[in-house]
């Protein structure tokens, strides 16, 4: 006999609102549909009645986690239409926010999903990494969430000690590799959790458009920074790690070593951070026209798309997030697997609620 | 196949932009393009819909092919249907409907296109909305 079992919108399990509402035979799952729309904000709405420079404040608030990489895409995207040169000091800044938000944000799930698997020494142990992240985002903006550092043609702030943020990359990395992938990949407890659990083929992976770690864990070789590079990401190494299995594993370890190259891509920009300017000036407003802009995101593909009739105010602003896209794929991951596992599953996507529902 | 092949097989006058490359199609050609591209192994990313003047709306469905964007343009007439792509890519599904809710544009070929973001019964086109105006 089959029955149904709703989670959500509201539940103790999930951090955000959110409703799965599974079926299931036994304990084993045979269907689910997703509901999400609880965090509606109308932000697009809202980025075509405001001018620019207001919606650059409002475009860093469609996600808690990755704030840094909207408006940085948002900023991209004008700069993409107004072809505004952004100096290459002002580019490197954007790289190492952009993967210090990386680091933060793929230790948190990591974190997360350490306390799902019922490893709380891990959880702590990250956390404790984690924070140093935190610091010197704060350190450099002010800010530990919304660091407001772009602006159209650059960046607000210049980084104020990078010896400081080279120490804590190399303080990261060391920790991932000596004692972190060691401990995600042989450890029987997170093994026996994760091994063959939540299964996305590479061909659903495909069909269903997943980006990032996701795709990544799933055995498409993918990642914007590589493949289109944009900012100064053509000019330092680093490698794009990619699994086959396709199950959670899979993407905690896609994360994990993630997280050593995005140490070594902030160790190379710091090293070679040239001298200038960290902006073009003060930018209002930008001619008519439009533009596609795609960033690596910490969960993958960010996709903006802006139109302008050349005044102040957008015509169109289109966010699609990454969640968005890997959200929907919970469903083909779910389907065959024991009840007790759809927790983890779903937060190996490494789900935002908040920004899918913008 | 890569993004130069597959713009051959598809065929049409594409232009290339920084962004990526682009084709004007009428809407009714969406899902022949959306079989090939999944042939070809491109992953859908997006659909953007821009209100253009007059009654017309201008709708891109997009793709990515090893970091190339491969974007395909159709205008259409206000409440005319669009053809749906969901029987080829499944993650397509929630682009359709946000498209749907956000500028009232109906997808037809779909089991059914319930709201996303808005709840059941909710008007769609709640982007259409001007300012002070009540959903």
């Amino acid at each position: 006999m089959s029955y149904r079992i709703p989670i959500g919108p509201y539940h103790i399990a999930l951090e955000e609102p959110y409703k799965i509402e599974v079926d299931c035979e036994g304990e084993t799952v045979v269907g689910s549909s997703l509901k999400v729309g609880f965090n509606f904000r109308g932000i697009e709405w809202l980025a075509q009645h405001k001018n620019i420079t207001q919606s650059i404040a409002l475009l860093e608030r469609v996600c808690g986690i990755c704030s840094n990489v909207h408006s940085m895409s948002f900023c991209m995207t004008l700069e993409r239409i107004g072809q505004i040169e952004v100096p290459q000091r002002g580019q490197h800044i954007r790289m190492v926010m952009a993967e210090l938000e990386r680091l933060h944000s793929h230790l948190l799930w990591a974190g997360i999903a350490s306390e799902l698997i019922g490893f709380e020494t891990l959880f702590m142990q990250i956390f404790r990494l984690r924070e140093s992240v935190m610091d010197t985002l704060e350190a450099i903006s002010g800010n530990r969430v919304n660091y407001s550092m772009n602006r159209i043609g650059g960046v607000n702030r210049d980084i104020p000690d990078r010896g400081k943020v080279r120490d804590v990359a190399r303080d990261i990395r060391n920790v991932t590799e000596g004692a972190l992938i060691p401990l995600l990949t042989t450890d029987k407890t997170i093994l026996a959790r994760c091994q063959g659990v939540g299964v996305l083929t590479r061909t659903d992976a495909i069909a269903y458009g997943v980006v990032g770690p996701v795709a990544r864990a799933s055995g498409l070789d993918t990642d914007l920074r590589r493949d289109k590079p944009y900012l100064a990401y053509g000019d330092v190494k680093f490698a794009v790690p990619v699994q086959t299995a396709g199950d959670v594993l899979s993407r905690v370890v896609v994360r994990a070593l993630e997280i050593v190259e995005s140490c070594k891509i902030i160790e190379q920009v710091l090293d070679r951070m040239p001298e200038g300017a960290i902006h073009a000036g003060e930018i209002y407003s930008v001619p008519a026209g439009d533009a596609v802009v795609r960033i690596e995101a910490p969960r993958g593909e960010v996709f903006y798309y802006i139109a302008s009739d050349g005044s102040d105010t957008p015509v169109r602003v289109k966010v699609r997030t990454p969640s968005f896209a890997n959200i929907p794929a919970v469903s083909a991951m779910v389907k065959g697997c024991d009840l007790a596992d759809v927790p983890l599953i779903q937060a190996a996507v490494d789900p935002c609620y908040s920004c899918t529902d913008r | 196949m890569n993004a130069e092949e597959t713009r051959q097989v598809i065929g049409g006058i594409w232009t290339e932009r920084p962004d990526g490359w682009w084709l004007s199609v009428h809407a009714p050609m969406i899902q022949r393009i959306a079989r090939t591209m999944l042939e070809a192994g491109a992953r859908f990313s997006a659909i953007v819909a821009l209100p253009s003047s007059g009654d017309t709306m201008r709708l891109s469905w997009h793709w990515d092919m090893g970091g190339v964007l491969l974007s395909v343009v159709s205008e259409i007439a206000e409440g005319a249907p669009v053809p749906s792509i969901v029987d080829t890519y499944p993650g397509a599904d929630w682009a359709e409907r946000e498209t749907r809710d956000y500028y009232a544009v109906a997808f037809e070929g779909r089991a059914d296109t319930l709201p996303l973001m808005l709840r059941d019964g909710d008007k769609p086109g709640v982007l259409l909305c001007k300012v002070g105006e009540k959903l």
